[in-house]
């Protein structure tokens, strides 16, 4: 896992910060979360393992004390289980959004429905194959936490969100330019 | 036309600076190249057989006289000398280098042009009408709906990583010039007094496309308000970006979701999504306003027409001397449209001369000529088409003869729009790294054997497309006569298709048999045409003859020297 992470809230500035959760993958699963080398105990669980696994008490404990998040796959059908989710917004402190590759556009529109439908105002936060340039888009979709692929430049990647700063259609962060120049011509 | 604020300005300019800085980690070797074909790609930058290609976008196929002379001079200066104008209304130049892209970029931006999303898994350049607001059969000016979705679609954040490309087309004419049908998204636009309390509403047709699986799009939404297509199409865009297939290219066009799940169930999906985007709380912010269309609309009124009579047929070509009525009345019932205005006309540039260079190519002399034409005729401003010809829209009757007899000696007179020899091809296996095949020699060699303009007059409409590969950039599906370029055992042949058509009555052409060498290719296409002349009733075009007869008697033709022939290429 990374050390750190960029994060950038959504009026606030992207910096680095301490990254204090590690992703499992679901693998090794003997019943439980594992002992994972990390100080804080911090786990990003998958969803679909959350899903079977989350009622269970030792689970419930750790969730209790703030230690437990999940992710979402990029072919996880999150509006299937809305009812889960809208229950883990009690639970989870982070949540994430997995990239299986740079490429795979999936996670975008999730963390979209993630802030639009399921109103989540906690982090949103992009793992797997997060590279420097799709971090501007991230950040437009409801991204506010980036744990880059462990050889990505993390100087040049904080220098990506004021690239461009005019937008011409709404996201997460902003209202389309478009439309805040009609406030401003009035 | 329309005219950057700053807002356009700002990021167009932003985007050379962050494509600079991409193109500058590539040469450094901080991006991978498999990592950076997606960024180049969103930024129009190919890889081609020989060398990068940049593909521009021409909104809509707008284009002013001096974006045009900037487009000539980039070819100049960064390329040979010439541009290739394409299906999608853009212009790419076929020999730039990589470091010197983010300069060319920077000089399109000095006269508000980009090359943002002309490729990728995106949003691609929005295309329509090549006659917008000055046909004859239009009921809506569509360019501003072109405009703001133009603008919406301009970096979306989360639609930089679609499936696949995606293409809209936008049309507001009684005759579809546009090919609706073929695109992801078709885009009709209409005025029911019954629907919106008149105002201007939208038919989305979704699921349409050529490429190795021809579908024609289903109509899926009818009478959407013009204010909610942002919300509507975020709805249609996510259901495809969630749900199309990424396990496999050439099944991963929405398309293919569309077909799979059931037109009506697509609708049903995207009706879904936007049930919760189109609720009354986020109306307010994702619709588009009032401020917004006057903000764009305002661009596309009237340029400053005069006070004219219409000229009556006979009046136009009796300015011409004798010598030169028959050639220039042939080029006014081919190259010169209709128009709204009394007393104007517009003019198609052909730029298919027969059996020189590849349909839709411009030298930047021609470029620069043709720039000095809008300047004179037509108020400063081209279209492109289609069709890759060049339009001059707006040109007073009186001053036809006046700029046909300038168009001839900048080669781009040549009457054959609509015609046989108006050649719709791809770059083909010249140029393009996935052609199986040449497009360009084959477009070049039935350009020779059908040479003569009468006979080519008398034949009428026909639409020829070559495609050098599968993806059928040529659209050869939707062409009466189709050419597909394939691989057997590492040979290029050519299958012919029939009977496709575009406009209103769109049709996906069929395979006619075992596919041809490039050397019988006139042959076949001379056999073709005999049984529509032989066939033909008075006055019917060749689409219509092969609807009557089906495919037999030209399929009968076209294999009758079957085995006769030795195999080879064209010379």
């Amino acid at each position: 896992m990374n050390k750190q992470i960029i994060y950038f809230p959504k009026d606030g500035k992207p910096t680095l910060i301490i990254n204090k959760w590690q992703v499992w993958d679901g693998e090794r699963d003997a019943g439980g979360i594992p002992n994972l080398d990390h100080e804080l105990h911090k786990v990003l669980v998958p969803f679909h393992w959350w899903i079977t696994h989350h009622k269970n008490s030792d689970i419930i404990d750790r969730a209790n004390k703030g230690e437990v998040g999940v992710w979402f796959a990029a072919d996880d059908d999150i509006l299937k289980h809305a009812d889960i989710i809208e229950e883990g917004k009690n639970r989870w402190p982070v949540i994430a959004a997995h990239f299986p590759i740079f490429r795979d556009g999936r996670s975008f529109s999730t963390a979209a429905l993630l802030r639009e439908r399921f109103a989540w105002t906690g982090e949103v936060r992009a793992i797997g194959d997060v590279l420097i340039d799709q971090l501007l888009k991230g950040a437009r979709v409801g991204f506010d936490a980036f744990e880059l692929r462990p050889d990505q430049k993390l100087d040049i990647g904080l220098k990506q969100f004021d690239l461009i700063s005019v937008t011409t259609q709404n996201s997460w962060r902003d209202q389309r330019a478009t439309t805040v120049a009609q406030l401003v011509d009035r | 036309m329309y005219k950057y604020d700053h807002i356009d300005q700002t990021l167009v300019d932003q985007r050379v600076i962050q494509f600079r800085d991409q193109v500058e980690r590539r040469l450094n070797g901080t991006i991978a190249e498999e990592e950076f074909r997606p960024l180049r790609l969103q930024n129009g930058l190919y890889h081609q057989r020989h060398a990068y290609m940049l593909r521009v976008a021409i909104p809509y196929g707008l284009l002013s006289a001096k974006q045009l002379r900037t487009l000539a001079f980039i070819a100049d200066k960064y390329d040979r000398g010439y541009a290739h104008f394409t299906t999608r209304q853009n212009i790419q130049f076929n020999w730039v280098e990589l470091e010197q892209t983010p300069d060319i970029l920077a000089e399109l931006a000095k006269v508000e042009m980009h090359a943002i999303q002309t490729s990728g898994n995106c949003i691609r350049n929005i295309t329509s009408d090549a006659f917008a607001g000055v046909a004859a059969d239009e009921y809506i000016d569509p360019r501003p709906i072109c405009e703001l979705l133009r603008q919406w679609s301009t970096l979306h954040p989360e639609f930089a990583h679609l499936p696949r490309k995606f293409k809209f087309a936008i049309n507001g004419a009684k005759e579809d010039r546009t090919v609706l049908l073929c695109h992801d998204v078709g885009i009709e636009l209409k005025k029911d007094p019954n629907i919106n309390n008149g105002e201007l509403t939208a038919d989305i047709y979704a699921g349409g496309g050529m490429g190795r699986t021809p579908i024609l799009g289903s109509l899926i939404k009818q009478g959407l308000p013009w204010q909610v297509l942002p919300s509507y199409l975020t709805a249609l865009l996510r259901v495809y970006n969630r749900f199309g297939r990424r396990d496999n290219l050439y099944k991963a066009r929405i398309k293919i979701l569309v077909k799979s799940l059931g037109p009506e169930e697509f609708a049903r999906q995207v009706e879904g999504e936007w049930a919760y985007l189109h609720n009354e709380a986020k109306q307010s912010k994702d619709n588009f306003t009032k401020y917004e269309w006057e903000r764009v609309a305002k661009h596309f009124t009237k340029p400053a027409y005069q006070q004219l009579n219409t000229m009556s047929d006979e009046a136009i070509p009796a300015a011409a001397t004798e010598a030169e009525r028959g050639a220039f009345t042939r080029w006014l019932k081919r190259n010169v449209k209709s128009h709204q205005v009394p007393g104007y006309a517009s003019v198609i540039l052909s730029l298919k001369p027969h059996g020189t260079v590849a349909p839709g190519d411009a030298t930047s002399a021609q470029m620069n000529a043709i720039a000095d034409l809008a300047d004179q005729y037509s108020f400063g401003e081209l279209r492109v088409t289609h069709e890759q010809n060049l339009v001059l829209a707006d040109v007073e009757q009186s001053k036809l003869l006046e700029l046909w007899q300038a168009a001839k000696q900048q080669h781009v007179a040549l009457p054959n729009i609509g015609l046989l020899t108006d050649i719709i091809a791809c770059p083909g296996g010249d140029f393009c790294s996935l052609a199986n095949a040449k497009s360009l020699p084959i477009a070049k060699a039935i350009q020779e054997r059908f040479d003569d303009l009468d006979y080519l007059f008398d034949l009428g409409d026909i639409s020829l497309n070559i495609s050098g590969c599968i993806n059928s950039c040529g659209h050869h599906h939707v062409g009466n006569i189709g050419v597909l370029g394939v691989d057997k055992d590492g040979e290029e042949w050519y299958q012919i298709t029939l009977g496709g058509e575009q406009g209103n009555d769109a049709s996906i052409g069929k395979v006619i048999g075992p596919s041809f060498y490039a050397n019988e290719i006139p042959d076949v296409m001379t056999s073709l045409i005999n049984v529509y002349v032989e066939q033909r009733t008075t006055d019917e075009p060749f689409i219509e003859t092969y609807r009557r007869l089906g495919v037999s008697p030209f399929k009968e033709a076209a294999y009758k020297n079957n085995g006769k022939h030795s195999k080879g290429a064209l010379a």
